[in-house]
């Protein structure tokens, strides 16, 4: 080991950073996208109305539910919010944990509303840490390892960075080549540090139950289920009492559980044996008003709306990795919050496509090997094919029938096959038309999806931008937005990579 | 609020920036230095970039104000960069105008 520290950290960085790479741009990009899940979900059930208020809609919940499900075991109900508009009920009839029926309920009426199936932003959600291709849990093992490797070139990256406060807002993009990259790849990941320090570690925290479970084994001895139940709150339906009674008004549990809480609010209901005498209701704390994500859950006994208890105190171990997994999914922030981690999450992406880029911008001169033609191609494949696939999803959900059958698949076989024609196109075209060809379809894809969304619906920007529905007409907005950006990649992605064969015929 | 926060990251980090010669000399402002400017430069600058964490904790609350803190540095200093690398000689002039709006927004939500 004749290298210096430092030598051997940049090599540390080069390598986790490259193997990494193309799996970090594309969780990073989900990622980024699924701070506004919720927001894309809805633009995506155009047919659903904005929220009522919360009390009503869980009266309504019961109502329903009461029609569907008198028998059942357990009820579940999620109320609409800010960001929610729909009421999402199930029911079940396991005597254990799930088997739920779900159904979603416009928030007015409190009828299942008329809407398109589709998975919404959720398919960005949990691709982005669980890549949903590949079986069993094999996807979140890759995923996890991914971002190992990503805390090793966050540290090992601000080791071999010399000069991390002299060139802290050095950027020229006008020099061209390897200096503009690199200054890229360092403004990028140096200004927005603490956010990839912490985003990357509190999502492996997220995971550390699938990665480290022998601590809960060893607790527990063997009982997972047993430890999801007290850590997660679910809550199990006791045996029957055999005697009918009715399910006392709602309302009345919301509003206590609210005054325990100290004026916070209520997320998912929970009821188990629904009117019988042995009926129980466990109102969850919900999680946009505090950053921990834990369960602090109030009972009332079904029958007579009678308090039992609250679970308010949590261990320390608990309280930490609640705050972590809060941080991560940011679900706290409100509206200008949230837009400053979305920067952050692009500035992430931008640092990984640009660690990308410069890996083979610099080594297309001088060793131009097989690695190099594999790497530039995939590149390509994910830095410029991943938006296009994604802007498809989003055209698929306009343009397929709202009534097909399967339609959630059809959008996520979408996703999937213009990314793998993305990959064939990389393979077999030449990089410099290959760029230009994906960040132009991307470009096209995001100037057009207003226009298709006035076509085809009726919460365009024309209705949304009046109504003041800025969930849906930022979507809007942000993908037009776009357009400009993947137009200006396109051209420059053109210009470089012509210096670069110029570049190689010069050296020849 | 938020938007102040946002300046004053940005006010505090073009501080910080006008502390080197480099920077400063993008800028137009001097060619070179002189070492009790750049020590007020800096101190200045950390003034301003404290103030944006009172301005996030004043929108925020404590525990969102200090996550919302770093993000407002991160967006301060992301636009700032990007001037400096596209309109170098607009880069103090915008310090103003951004503290004013801030303070306006400010204003008109508290």
């Amino acid at each position: 080991m004749r290298q210096g520290f430092r030598q051997s950290m940049a090599w540390l960085h080069t390598w986790c950073g490259l193997l990494a790479g193309w799996i970090l741009f594309a969780v990073f990009l989900t990622g980024t996208a699924s701070y506004y899940r919720q927001e894309i979900s809805a633009w995506m059930r155009p047919e659903l109305h904005r929220g009522v208020e919360r009390a009503a809609a869980a009266e309504r919940a019961v109502d329903y539910l009461q029609q569907v499900g008198p028998a059942a075991r357990s009820w579940l109900i999620e109320l609409p919010d800010d960001r929610n508009r729909a009421i999402r009920v199930g029911w079940s009839e396991r005597d254990g944990l799930g088997g739920f029926k779900l159904a979603t309920l416009d928030a007015a009426s409190g009828t299942p509303a008329a809407v398109r199936k589709t998975s919404g932003g959720d398919l960005f959600y949990y691709f982005h840490f669980d890549l949903l291709v590949l079986p069993f849990r094999l996807g979140r093992w890759l995923v996890s390892l991914c971002a190992m490797a990503m805390l090793v070139a966050i540290i090992s990256g601000v080791i071999t960075h010399r000069r991390i406060f002299a060139d802290f807002f050095t950027f020229r993009p006008r020099k061209g080549g390897q200096r503009a990259w690199l200054d890229g790849h360092n403004v990028a990941a140096v200004l927005a540090l603490p956010y990839h320090l912490m985003i990357t570690y509190t999502g492996l925290v997220t995971f550390a139950l699938l990665l480290l479970p022998w601590g809960v084994d060893l607790a527990y001895r063997g009982d997972r289920a047993g430890f999801q139940g007290e850590m997660f709150g679910q809550m199990r339906p006791g045996p029957k009492a055999g005697e009918a009674a009715p399910l006392a008004p709602i309302l009345p549990m919301l509003e206590q559980a609210g005054r325990h809480w100290g004026g916070g609010l209520p997320g998912r209901i929970t009821v188990t044996n629904p009117n019988d005498a042995s009926a129980r209701v466990m109102i969850a704390r919900g999680e946009t008003d505090r950053i921990a994500i834990t369960r602090k859950t109030v009972l009332f006994e079904g029958g007579t709306g009678r308090m039992l208890g609250a679970r308010d105190d949590e261990g320390p171990a608990e309280q930490s990795w609640g705050v972590m997994y809060g941080l991560h999914l940011a679900r706290f922030a409100p509206p200008a919050l949230r837009a400053l981690f979305f920067l952050s999450g692009l500035a992430g992406t931008a640092m990984v496509g640009t660690g990308l880029v410069l890996w083979v911008v610099k080594r297309r001169v001088r060793t131009p090997n097989w690695g190099v033609w594999v790497a530039e191609r995939l590149n390509v494949a994910s830095i410029a094919g991943l938006p296009g696939a994604m802007l498809a999803l989003l055209w698929a959900n306009r343009l397929l029938p709202a009534d097909l059958p399967g339609r959630e698949l059809w959008e996520f076989r979408s996703f999937f096959s213009v990314w793998s024609l993305a990959l064939l196109g990389a393979l077999l075209l030449r990089p410099r038309i290959a760029w230009r060809a994906l960040f132009g379809l991307a470009a096209m894809l995001s100037a057009g999806l207003p226009v298709l969304n006035a076509l085809t619906t009726q919460v365009h920007l024309g209705v949304t931008l009046r109504q003041g529905d800025w969930a849906l007409a930022g979507v809007d907005l942000t993908v037009a937005a776009l357009a400009p950006v993947f137009a200006a990649l396109a051209w420059r992605a053109g210009r470089d990579a012509r210096a670069g064969r110029a570049a190689v015929a010069d050296a020849a | 609020m938020a938007p102040l926060a946002l300046a004053l990251a940005y006010a505090g980090f073009l501080a910080l920036a006008l502390a080197m010669d480099r920077h400063a000399a993008e800028m137009r402002a001097m060619r070179r230095v002189p070492p009790p400017r750049r020590r007020a430069l800096q101190s200045g600058g950390t003034v301003l970039v404290g103030l944006s964490l009172w301005a996030s904790v004043t929108a925020w609350g404590p525990a969102f104000g200090v996550v919302g803190w770093l993000g407002a540095l991160t967006g301060g200093a992301l636009v700032l960069v990007l001037v400096l690398a596209l309109v170098p000689r607009l880069a103090m002039r915008l310090a103003l105008p951004l503290l004013l709006c801030g303070a306006l927004a400010a204003a008109m939500s508290g």
